[in-house]
């Protein structure tokens, strides 16, 4: 379905970006993103997904708001106590008056994960998930205040054969801001196809260098198997 | 040559006025005719550079004063390729 006056009002700005066009809005529009993983870059990945006008987004985050969460950038002290993932639902419908913001429930149908993991054990396990589920992905890692974003499309290598150790920093707020936007970015390139750029690969930020390589399947990893050639049921 | 879309955006301003022309553009098939009314000044000025930018070609830019005063109307052609240029 075209866009409306109101969206074509809305989008202005992006529709108007190298790539992007009307038919780039509707995939935005019509992709069901699942942000999981209770990291710092949760907040500012549903901000930015929301702003470059995703559709729908399902929130997972069961944890509650404390002082120390991270979602200073989108939660006030009023939130404290209450489930983070509710509050991140109301803050992804103000952040976009367009946007389908919900808590994710099992059984839904996402089209795409950003996974913001609270530690890399847990994006990794996430990671695995989205990939046997054939669904494409962009894992943010926070490292102090940078960190890396690992964009895996659909049977490319996955994020554990693209991820590499960090500085193991402990994780800043701001590191979380700049991955989460990143991160929204990565997806966005990926669902729009509005980048010529390799998709597989993962960007290192560290001291506000970034560095950009594409990702390679290890020797021996489970990516490589039936799913990667798309004969798994 | 008969335009397959009339547009008249003359009660916009930028950026409006090249996004709707653009989505129009990209609406069409390769060769087919946009029609524009615009307005003097920023919109008759940008708008055939940004299409041409893009890979379209500009037919006919002229004066169309019994649409009112001011009033411009262009002919865009869409380009053949029909590819919007993507990011680096």
């Amino acid at each position: 379905m075209a866009l409306s006056e109101t969206e074509v009002a809305r989008w202005s700005r992006q529709l108007l970006l190298p790539g992007m066009g009307e038919a780039s809005q509707e995939l935005l529009r019509g992709a069901r993103v699942r942000v999981t993983g209770g990291g710092l870059a949760t907040a500012p990945a549903i901000y930015y997904l929301a702003a470059a006008g995703v559709g729908t987004i399902w929130i997972e985050d069961s944890d509650p708001v404390t002082p120390g969460c991270g979602a200073g950038f989108a939660l006030g002290p009023e939130d404290e106590g209450r489930a983070k993932g509710a509050a991140l639902v109301e803050f992804g419908r103000w952040a976009s008056g367009f946007l389908a913001a919900d808590p994710y429930r099992a059984g839904s149908r996402p089209t795409a994960l950003v996974v913001c993991g609270s530690s890399l054990d847990v994006s990794r396990a996430i990671a695995d998930e989205a990939r046997l589920l054939r669904l494409p992905h962009v894992v943010a890692d926070v490292d102090g205040q940078g960190g890396a974003v690992t964009t895996v499309p659909v049977g490319s290598p996955c994020y554990s054969c693209g991820s590499r150790p960090g500085l193991g920093a402990a994780p800043t707020a701001e590191g979380g801001a700049a991955m989460g936007a990143l991160a929204a970015l990565e997806l966005v390139l990926l669902l729009t196809g509005a980048s010529t750029e390799p998709r597989a690969r993962r960007i290192e930020v560290f001291r506000g260098t970034p560095l950009v390589r594409a990702t390679a399947r290890q020797a021996g990893c489970a990516c490589a198997g039936p799913a990667a050639a798309g004969l798994a049921p | 040559m008969i335009p397959a879309v009339h547009l008249d955006l003359r009660a916009h301003a930028c950026p409006i006025t090249w996004v709707k022309a653009r989505i129009a553009l990209s609406r069409l098939a390769p060769g087919e005719v946009l029609e524009l009314l615009l307005r003097d000044g920023e919109a008759r000025e940008n708008i055939p550079r940004s299409a041409e930018e893009e890979g379209h070609e500009v037919l006919r830019l002229a004066p169309a004063p019994e649409e009112g005063p001011g009033a411009w109307r262009a002919w865009l052609a869409r380009g053949a390729s029909g590819e919007v240029p993507s990011w680096p």
